[in-house]
């Protein structure tokens, strides 16, 4: 016990004597620490927005549609709806989960010149939202930037603030939509631009168009049938109880309508999201590993230098008498004393810079805004708190120290004493 | 002598009468084949004489927009009102073909080797870009089992004189709701269609303007397809040759010919 302390002086001691050398490998542990630290943060940050920006604005937390429907989903089969939503929504009203009807629906949007800046048409999907129930589900009457939300059985429409830019639309703009009734006849619906939204989420901003829930309704011969009625519940529910709660209450039904329904979840409406999610999270893997190892090179280069230099140190320890487990365990602690200052700094540095990143973020809004990254996120990438990166990064800067120094030390104690004596 | 001149004068007006009601009779019953045509009679006659037994034919497809114009050539074969096989020959489109059958439309891509069969809303794109839409081409059979039929008063097409029908969807199975058609009185053919929206919008254009006549039967050989949605949007279609009642293999409308 008593060795062992004076190993510990010794190793603090030399710690303390090569200020410089302590200092330099110190920052250099610090620096990569820091860095893994706001990598994770604003990766897994950016994770986390974007799925709350996708269930908010874009899939709500879970969807009831017609199976066939769900299973036709690009072509949005008008044909394959749900034909009576109010006895679906009371049937889920047990659950307490906010529900709004939609009519998701394709169709062309048409632009003529003046007050459009050229003739233009271009192939969306439009969105008929009931007014007043949509805002319990969804945050789009929140996220009006110009004019106003809609109102019900108006020949209005809102949409997205980048797409009223690209296609040189404003308020008071008429837009003719040509689509397609339940039965399938040609329908053309002739609206008038009555708001813009801005939302976090860059796909509805890009590509967002709404009407009416009832204009929609009378135009589409749909008789009150709905494609989709979306559910909100808290964003910490855990999705398999959820979509069990909702079977259950659904159970009430009639079995010819419950049969046919689908109840699916965020994870599977945003599917597109969710695949892209998990090969960036194979990405971020790869960019936290290159970081990690940034920061090992740094670490080893340093902690080797300061090794080797002290070879005829350690030549000297052996001549006078000390054990090679004595001297090793010299130079691990007097490693761990390095890890341990360095991973401090990293650590404080990393949180420090953090704070203005979970605050403020950093503004991407040039890149998002022309470039689909996928990300549902439309410019400010915030930070977020991953207390466990920031708990690992300081064990693995202190081990990685200590292994780091345990390879030129063994090579050092196999070196002849008169060899390491003479060691240049 | 006041009776008798009134016997005479009410023997006369009542011969003159009888003459006129004659004359009116014979005048009407003379006339009957030529105005008596409903609207049924004359999409039934437009009909059959648009439909024939097999036909081989060999034309062009010129694509018109703000960008310019885009000529493709094709060759066709058809059987009856339900079958037909278009080839595309021109080089940026040579080898693909569109495939249509009673109840189906496919399309085959030599590229990618792949036969692909069009249903929902794909029915809706454009062929390779034109005014004409997979479900245009499927359109129009049988206009009588889908359509109410209303002869409206007569106009003139393109210096022809032409019935103009009023045609209402009574089936959920057509794309427009609404047609009016009008049909050449000279040739029983069709001159101008316009289609339109469930709202009333007039949403395509077609104009024959020049037609073939073989073995009896009168064909479009160049018609105009315009999208009234849109601009500076037409199609025209040229049919440079056609051969009536050719032999067809039975096998040329068949999945499996598709792809060779």
């Amino acid at each position: 016990m008593k060795s062992r302390l004076f190993l510990l002086r010794l190793a603090m001691k030399n710690l303390f004597r090569h200020t410089r050398r302590t200092f330099i490998t110190g920052i250099s542990i610090a620096v990569g620490l820091a860095m893994f630290i706001l990598i994770d943060s604003l990766l897994v940050g950016i994770e986390e927005d974007s799925t709350r920006n996708l269930v908010l604005y874009e899939t709500s937390s879970t969807s009831i549609m017609k199976e066939d429907y769900w299973a036709e989903k690009e072509n949005m089969p008008l044909k394959h709806s749900i034909e009576k939503p109010e006895a679906v929504i009371e049937a889920l009203q047990p659950t307490g989960y906010s529900a709004a009807p939609r009519i998701s629906f394709s169709g062309e949007l048409i632009m003529r010149q003046d007050p459009y800046p050229e003739d233009g048409s271009m192939q969306t999907r439009v969105i008929a939202i009931d007014p007043s129930l949509d805002t319990e589900v969804y945050l789009l009457d929140e996220s009006i930037s110009r004019g106003r939300f809609l109102e019900q059985d108006e020949m209005g429409v809102v949409i997205g603030e980048w797409l009223a830019e690209d296609i040189g639309a404003d308020i008071g703009s008429p837009l003719t939509i040509i689509t397609r009734t339940k039965s399938g006849y040609f329908q053309t619906i002739d609206v008038e631009i009555v708001g813009l939204v801005n939302t976090p989420n860059p796909i509805v901003n890009r590509t967002g168009v709404y009407i009416p829930l009832e204009t929609a309704d009378y135009l589409l011969e749909m008789n009150g049938a709905v494609t989709q009625i979306d559910l909100s519940f808290p964003y910490t529910t855990d999705l398999k109880e959820s979509t069990a709660n909702i079977q259950s209450a659904l159970s009430k039904l009639p079995p010819s309508t419950m049969d046919e329904l689908a109840v699916v979840d965020w994870k599977e409406l945003g599917k597109d999201f969710v695949a892209l999610a998990a090969a960036k999270s194979g990405g971020t893997k790869v960019i936290l590993f290159l970081v990690f190892l940034i920061a090992a090179v740094g670490i080893s280069n340093t902690m080797l230098m300061s090794v080797y230099e002290r070879i005829r140190e350690i030549g000297m320890f052996r001549a006078m008498g000390m054990s090679d487990g004595e001297i090793r365990l010299a130079f691990l602690m007097e490693a761990g004393g390095i890890g341990l200052i360095g991973a401090t700094a990293g650590v404080l540095l990393g949180v420090l810079v953090n704070i203005p990143m979970v605050e403020n973020g950093i503004d991407y809004s040039f890149l998002m805004r022309d470039f689909d990254m996928g990300y549902r996120i439309t410019g400010i990438a915030r930070g977020l708190w991953n207390y466990g990166t920031i708990v690992s990064a300081f064990v693995t800067g202190i081990v990685l120290s200590i292994v780091i120094a345990f390879i030129p030390t063994s090579k050092a104690l196999k070196m002849q004493v008169t060899d390491a004596l003479r060691f240049q | 002598m006041y009776k008798t001149t009134y016997d005479h004068w009410s023997k006369t007006k009542t011969r003159r009468i009888v003459g006129l009601l004659i004359l009116t009779i014979l005048f009407s019953a003379a006339a009957a084949p030529l105005s008596a045509m409903d609207a049924e009679e004359i999409i039934q006659k437009m009909e059959e004489n648009q439909v024939h037994q097999s036909a081989y034919s060999e034309g062009r497809m010129i694509i018109r927009d703000r960008f310019g114009e885009k000529e493709s050539s094709f060759k066709s074969w058809a059987r009856g009102e339900d079958e037909s096989l278009i080839e595309f020959t021109s080089r940026q489109e040579r080898g693909q073909k569109i495939l249509r059958t009673e109840d189906e439309i496919y399309l085959y891509f030599p590229d990618a080797a792949e036969v692909i069969r069009l249903q929902g809303a794909a029915l809706r794109d454009s062929v390779l870009g034109s005014d004409l839409s997979y479900e245009d081409m499927t359109g129009d059979k049988g206009l009588l089992d889908s359509y109410e039929v209303e002869l409206l008063e007569d106009e003139v097409v393109d210096g022809q004189p032409c019935y103009q029908i009023d045609m209402r969807a009574v089936s959920r199975d057509v794309p427009y709701p609404r047609q009016v058609i009008w049909v050449d009185k000279e040739l029983f053919a069709t001159r101008k269609v316009h289609k339109y929206s469930l709202s009333g919008k007039l949403l395509k254009e077609m104009r024959i303007q020049d037609y073939i006549t073989q073995n009896g039967k009168t064909f479009p050989a160049r018609f105009v397809v315009e999208d009234k949605m849109k601009s500076n949007s037409s199609t025209s279609f040229i049919i440079d040759q056609i051969d009536l009642g050719v032999e067809i293999p039975e096998a040329t409308f068949s999945l499996q010919e598709l792809t060779w």
